[in-house]
């Protein structure tokens, strides 16, 4: 065991963690800031992931079907957040699950009807397919990639969020909406423009994620559990709790898996577990509701 | 002027005649229980366009017997569901024989019933090695996964591979792949330097994979349940162990409508398989003729289609031999032993154990006209599903 694997060992579970971070932070937005019980996370990054790679395979370049993707699942969520999820804002938790598992199932067999159950083809332009001398070893350039968007982002958001108007907006909103209406802040287009930008968020992570997670229909079910692991460990308040959760069970399912790989789905839940039974509010737990 | 109205009248009476028996011909039905929803759904579509294009060129008749096809979606793995739609098709719907089973446990959950109601049942997928000693009513027309693995490590030891590394999906199969590779390729002389099983839920295989970088094999044998987790494997051996000159050994995972998924990455993967979708025989080309001219030109045939092909062949031949009233046990009888050519290559029915005898072929995966084919390079004649020698009733 020299230091050199170690180093790559790290790498990997910082890219591991940094690709769970980019796939749930539009559920950190829905869920953990907005408190909406939203079950069809996957199924808005479906639409995303699939609109993308549809862009894809019409010659569209790498960035374009990103972008694609993020409007498709935005679109999704707009119109979902107009028709679905207003009415139930104010029903509680029960109502708003039921209705985005059903939603999720009905993205299922759409995308079953228009594409098959086949996994889509998601290919990298030839910048990140390869490999890249990173001084000790040739590393996939796609992981170090999956590292700096996933700063990227994490970097967006806390501006957006803790920088902006729109952001303390927002926050307040949440906390507060009735005092919200009676100062004069829309809280309606509030939410419809934080649903919608969660959506294209997991769009995105849909699409910078596929390579790690293939996007088939089922996807919406497959990793579910996984995004809401990285947002209940991380803290339903902040994302900065999701951005933590994801690179320590990154590297902790890392590590298990390169020491004691027949143990590595324990050590995973394991570790969810532990840090449950550690922090139960998560790790940077939010203002209490 | 008189022969020539005598003609004509002995002509229509004929013709009469001709159309009384096609009214009064008797039918037969086939029971076909398949994977038609949920994610598993390509298996079933695959069998019904197999059975449709078979009887496009073969007629949906045999000596003046009609074969009717009833299809029953399982949705997956499903033992109890199987059971009842089973049930139903033998009694309701006096189904002659049962086929279709995509899943193992689909299979073994119609045993006892087919025993008892001497259904000849002929199973096109269900790989486990045990499956067919279940019921002395079944047959089948897949393969094994010992009969897979057992050539690939042969040919792996033969060819300069002396240590390598197992990676199996955690599931039975994949512990059947891992064992029987380990054993063939140790009873060879050569060393097999770790097993690891890796989770069905992993989405990550980089750490698996660096691992086994360390230790410097030869070779890596994998076996997966195709979708993501195969095509996660192949993808991180192409980044981390391909370019340390570590070769990957497979089965199924190189399986040509899995190809496009994998993409490049599957370039010089090596693999042992009972069907390649390129294999140049008259019967390969007319069955890929008539998927892409009835279902479109991106159908390609897999070993689902192959195993409903032949399924069919069997039924045919049955039918065709002992007319539309055929017992299960005059069926069984005309299986054992029997011989054909298959779209694969030759096929046969062991005698003994009821299970195939076909080639297992070599392939490569290469490059032609920009599309990813398997290419075969090396060919196991007319192998013996090992697992039944390794383990004698």
């Amino acid at each position: 065991m020299s230091v050199l694997s170690l180093l790559t060992i790290l790498l990997d579970g910082l890219a591991f963690g940094m690709a769970l971070f980019v796939i749930s932070v539009g559920l950190t937005i829905t869920l953990g800031l907005m408190r909406v019980v939203n079950l069809a996370h996957g199924a808005f990054a479906m639409i995303g992931g699939y609109a993308g790679s549809v862009a894809l395979a019409n010659g569209a370049g790498f960035a374009l079907a990103i972008l694609i993707a993020a409007l498709a699942a935005g679109g999704a969520g707009l119109a979902a957040e107009r028709l679905l999820f207003r009415p139930l804002y104010s029903r509680g938790d029960l109502p708003q699950a039921l209705m985005t598992f059903g939603l999720t199932f009905v993205v299922i067999a759409t995308l079953t009807i228009l594409f098959g159950t086949a996994i889509r083809i998601m290919p990298l332009p030839p910048s990140l397919a390869g490999l890249v001398d990173i001084g000790f070893r040739a590393y996939p350039a796609y992981r170090l990639f999956l590292i700096a968007a996933g700063a990227l982002l994490a970097l967006l958001l806390w501006l957006v969020i803790d920088r902006t108007m729109f952001g303390a907006r927002l926050r307040a909103a949440v906390d507060n909406p009735r005092m919200c209406r009676a100062i004069g802040i829309d809280v309606d287009a509030i939410f419809a423009t934080t649903f919608a930008a969660g959506c294209a968020l997991a769009g995105i992570g849909a699409v910078l994620g596929a390579q790690l997670m293939p996007l088939e229909p089922y996807y919406a079910l497959r990793y579910l559990v996984l995004f809401l692991i990285v947002v209940g460990i991380g803290g339903t308040g902040d994302f900065r709790g999701s951005l933590v959760a994801s690179l320590v069970l990154g590297l902790i399912d890392t590590v298990g898996k390169y020491f004691l790989p027949g143990a590595s789905s324990y050590i995973f839940f394991a570790a969810v577990i532990g840090l449950l039974l550690w922090r139960p509010r998560g790790l940077v737990p939010g203002p209490s509701q | 002027m008189t022969t020539k109205l005598r003609n004509l009248g002995v002509a229509v009476a004929m013709a009469t005649a001709l159309a009384a028996g096609a009214v009064s011909a008797e039918t037969v039905k086939v029971g076909v229980i398949a994977t038609s929803s949920g994610p598993f759904a390509r298996w079933g579509e695959q069998f019904q366009q197999a059975i449709q294009v078979y009887q496009k060129i073969h007629g949906d008749t045999v000596n003046g017997t009609k074969i009717e096809i009833v299809y029953r979606d399982d949705g997956g793995p499903d033992p109890a569901r199987v059971k009842q739609l089973a049930e139903g098709l033998i009694l309701r719907d006096r189904v002659k024989f049962l086929a279709g089973f995509v899943f193992t446990p689909n299979a073994l959950a119609v045993a006892d019933l087919v025993t008892e109601s001497k259904t000849p049942t002929v199973i096109f997928n269900a790989a486990t090695a045990v499956v067919v000693r279940k019921s002395p009513y079944f047959v089948r027309t897949s393969h094994t996964i010992p009969q897979v693995a057992k050539p690939i490590a042969e040919w792996a030891y033969a060819n300069g591979i002396k240590r390598v590394v197992t990676a199996v999906s955690d599931y039975a199969p994949g512990f059947d792949a891992e064992q029987t590779f380990a054993r063939q390729f140790k009873a060879a002389g050569g060393e097999v330097l770790d097993s690891i099983r890796i989770p069905l839920s992993a989405t990550d295989f980089s750490p698996f994979f660096e691992r086994i970088g360390q230790m410097k094999p030869d070779a890596l044998f994998i076996f997966g349940p195709g979708g993501p987790p195969t095509v996660g494997m192949i993808n991180t051996w192409a980044s981390r162990l391909k370019p340390a000159g570590i070769k990957l050994l497979c089965t199924a995972e190189t399986q040509e409508i899995d190809l496009p998924k994998i993409g490049p990455a599957a370039l010089g993967v090596v693999s042992a398989f009972h069907y390649t979708e390129t294999v140049d025989n008259p019967l390969n080309k007319a069955l890929w003729k008539n998927l892409t001219e009835m279902f479109g030109p991106k159908t390609t045939p897999d070993l689902a289609s192959v195993g409903a092909y032949d399924g069919m062949e069997l039924i045919y031949r049955a039918v065709e031999k002992f007319g539309p009233n055929v017992t299960g046990d005059q069926a069984i009888s005309l299986w054992k032993g029997i011989a054909f050519d298959s779209p694969r290559g030759p096929f046969a029915i062991d005698p003994v154990t009821r299970d195939m005898v076909e080639n297992i072929y070599l392939r490569k995966v290469e490059e032609r006209d920009g599309k990813l084919v398997n290419v075969n390079f090396q060919t196991f004649p007319m192998v013996k599903d090992p697992w039944k020698e390794w383990n004698p009733e």
